[in-house]
């Protein structure tokens, strides 16, 4: 497999050289890499932005950083395996050099969250750019109200990061409670599925029958496929997320420069990797083929 | 700086310029096209018959395309590791011969491309470039006095030629030459100053001309700001489209593109290569989902980008009339083609 260099970029279309350190199966499609730049140098993300992941003959790939900035100079990326170079990536062992460009993207806006009660939604493989918000949140407790964690996914073979969901339901400082459309017996050990079945916003009515949302205390954050948002956003609505910065969405669209460059990933006159892929929900809601 | 040139001073300037720069001339091809083709100098020239020609079809290929062309290297990724970057050119282009919506066509794509982060590897073609417009009266004779806009500022030196005179030869045209910066300064110093008073007349004679077609924009972006036309509309036109791609690839303020490696033992080559908004692959994402997955959107897209979105995101219409899409589109469907259909259903 090709290295890369990890002298300093040349151009912005240069890749840093970074190593992987190791590898974790999530979900027979999906696998969480960590990564090291070979520099040394911590990749310098926020919570919600991306990088472009290169593997030479195989272009780029655009891809969410699955951890907080908290944790460290590695960084983690939870990749499923749907084409070529991710099909790849896949294959990679520990040790491996992969190119890496970026962090790039706005991230969620974290002073706009703080000392707020914080709804963070994700559906599918919506947990993955989200968790980089939960552990920030996880690490930095002080800094908000509470944080309730709301996730579902399509099958309970498809939920990602089952051991940290547990552990975020038992953490004195964040809430958890997910769902999935449809309980299937457990790959590895053949038990039934015993949590929640339903759809997300089914987990809405027992969560916030006795809050109370306002602009002032309360911001949802919402990462997912597109066919959740807007189902999403009406139940939201109904209790109270009613006024403009009060909802925060990522969007994910086919990034092929990830600066604004390529036209790949316009939403109408915005650019969904450089004015995004973190929005208000009033930047974009009224944008066609936005949401 | 004002100067007046006569043909021969053309040639020597041509002649110099062509010592510093890869110059390239409007040249008159076989089939009767006209591409920017290398000067060869004036004696080449003068042996081989050939003359720039100044006038004459309009130049199909986007003049954008020399500083953001159709394959274009980014990176080169080596076995050991290492990346390297395309060299830059030994000399810098000097483009001659563009009109007002060509020279408009590399302002917009200059500060697409410049805006943050700034594209290194457009910028080391574009850095150091010339460009010399070309407006005035630049009919060759067998289309009438064909007069071209004046481009005002928009390059560095623009040629400006003057009304034909039935009594001197072509080789005694006239012409104008205004010196817009210090560089064309600099290849122009030497030149006989030219008269102000020719240039009022001519800049007026570009004024009152009007431009038609820009209002036909101006209404059509109106009408889709206001949403006033219906999807309807767009299911119509984009059943005409037969998918080629052809609008964006000939459009000069185009700038999608997609990348694509090349490995050999030597390493990969990355580079950009472009794309076209009207493919159904475009947009789409890995998980399937195609935000643009209809022709009806592809073919709204293509009109609404450059009528409503780049003027909301870069403060103008980013089409500049100069006609190529209408030219290149096999059914009919190009911008003012569009626009035409679209304001005469739409306006009440």
């Amino acid at each position: 497999m090709q290295s890369f260099s990890n002298k300093p970029a040349q151009s912005i279309y240069s890749p840093r050289g970074c190593t992987l350190l190791h590898v974790e199966e999530l979900t027979p499609q999906e696998k969480l890499f960590r990564f090291v730049l070979d520099d040394g140098s911590a990749l310098g993300h926020q919570p919600g932005q991306f990088v472009q992941l290169s593997i030479a003959g195989l272009t780029e790939a655009p891809i969410s950083i699955a951890g907080s900035p908290t944790r460290g100079p590695q960084f983690e990326l939870a990749v499923r395996n749907v084409g070529t170079l991710t099909g790849a990536l896949h294959q990679l062992q520990v040790g491996a050099k992969v190119g890496i460009r970026g962090p790039f993207g706005r991230p969620f806006d974290l002073a706009a969250l703080q000392g707020k009660h914080l709804v963070l939604i994700a559906g599918g493989c919506g947990l993955a750019p989200l968790r980089s918000l939960i552990q920030y949140c996880e690490d930095r407790p002080q800094e908000f109200a509470s944080v309730q964690i709301i996730y579902g996914a399509r099958t309970s073979h498809c939920l990602l990061f089952k051991e940290e969901l547990k552990a975020w339901q038992n953490s004195p400082h964040l809430s958890c409670c997910y769902t999935v459309d449809q309980a299937v017996p457990d790959c590895d050990h053949d038990t039934p599925y015993d949590g929640e079945q339903g759809l997300i916003t089914d987990l809405f009515e027992h969560l916030f029958e006795r809050c109370i949302f306002t602009a002032e205390n309360s911001c949802a954050v919402i990462v997912g496929p597109p066919a959740m948002y807007r189902p999403v956003i009406e139940e939201l609505r109904r209790y109270g997320f009613t006024a403009p910065r009060q909802i925060m969405l990522s969007l994910e669209r086919k990034m092929r420069c990830g600066i604004g460059k390529c036209g790949h990933c316009t939403i109408e006159h915005l650019y969904c990797c450089t004015d995004g892929p973190v929005f208000w929900l009033e930047e974009v809601e009224t944008l066609r083929g936005a949401l | 700086m004002l100067k007046q040139l006569t043909q021969q001073d053309l040639f020597e300037l041509f002649d110099r310029l062509a010592e510093q720069y890869h110059l390239l001339m409007p040249t008159l091809l076989t089939d009767g096209s006209r591409e920017l083709m290398p000067w060869p100098g004036s004696k080449a020239a003068a042996i081989d018959g050939i003359i720039p020609s100044m006038a004459g079809e309009p130049i199909q290929r986007k003049p954008t395309s020399h500083f953001f062309p159709q394959t274009d290297p980014l990176v080169f990724l080596k076995p050991d590791g290492t990346v390297s970057v395309p060299q830059p050119p030994d000399k810098p282009l000097a483009l001659c011969g563009l009109n007002r919506e060509d020279l408009a066509a590399v302002a917009f794509v200059d500060r697409f491309f410049s805006a943050e982060p700034a594209d290194d590897v457009y910028l080391a073609k574009r850095s150091g470039a010339l460009l010399i417009g070309l407006s005035g009266h630049c009919g060759d004779g067998s289309h009438g006095d064909h007069f071209l806009p004046l481009a005002q500022g928009l390059c560095d030196i623009e040629l400006i030629a003057e009304e034909p005179n039935e009594e001197k030869k072509e080789q005694e045209k006239q012409w104008l030459a205004v010196v817009y910066n210090a560089v064309g300064e600099q290849w122009l110093s030497g030149f006989a100053a030219g008269s102000p008073q020719r240039l009022e007349l001519l800049r007026h004679k570009s004024v009152t001309m009007g431009h038609q077609q820009q209002e036909l924009l101006q209404q059509a972006s109106r009408l889709l700001q206001a949403d006033q036309v219906p999807d309807s509309f767009w299911q119509e036109i984009s059943s005409r489209c037969i998918r080629c791609g052809g609008c964006n690839f000939v459009c000069p303020t185009c700038t999608c593109f997609c990348v694509q490696d090349r490995t050999t033992t030597a390493g990969t080559q990355r580079s950009r290569i472009w794309d076209s908004c009207q493919l159904d692959a475009f947009m789409r994402e890995a998980s399937g989902h195609n935000p643009l997955g209809t022709e009806l959107l592809r073919t709204r897209r293509r009109i609404h980008h450059k009528l409503v979105d780049d003027p909301k995101r870069w403060g103008e219409i980013s089409c500049v009339l100069c006609g190529r899409c209408d030219r290149a589109c096999p059914t009919g469907i190009g911008m003012v083609a569009v626009c035409e259909e679209l304001v005469r259903r739409f306006t009440s």
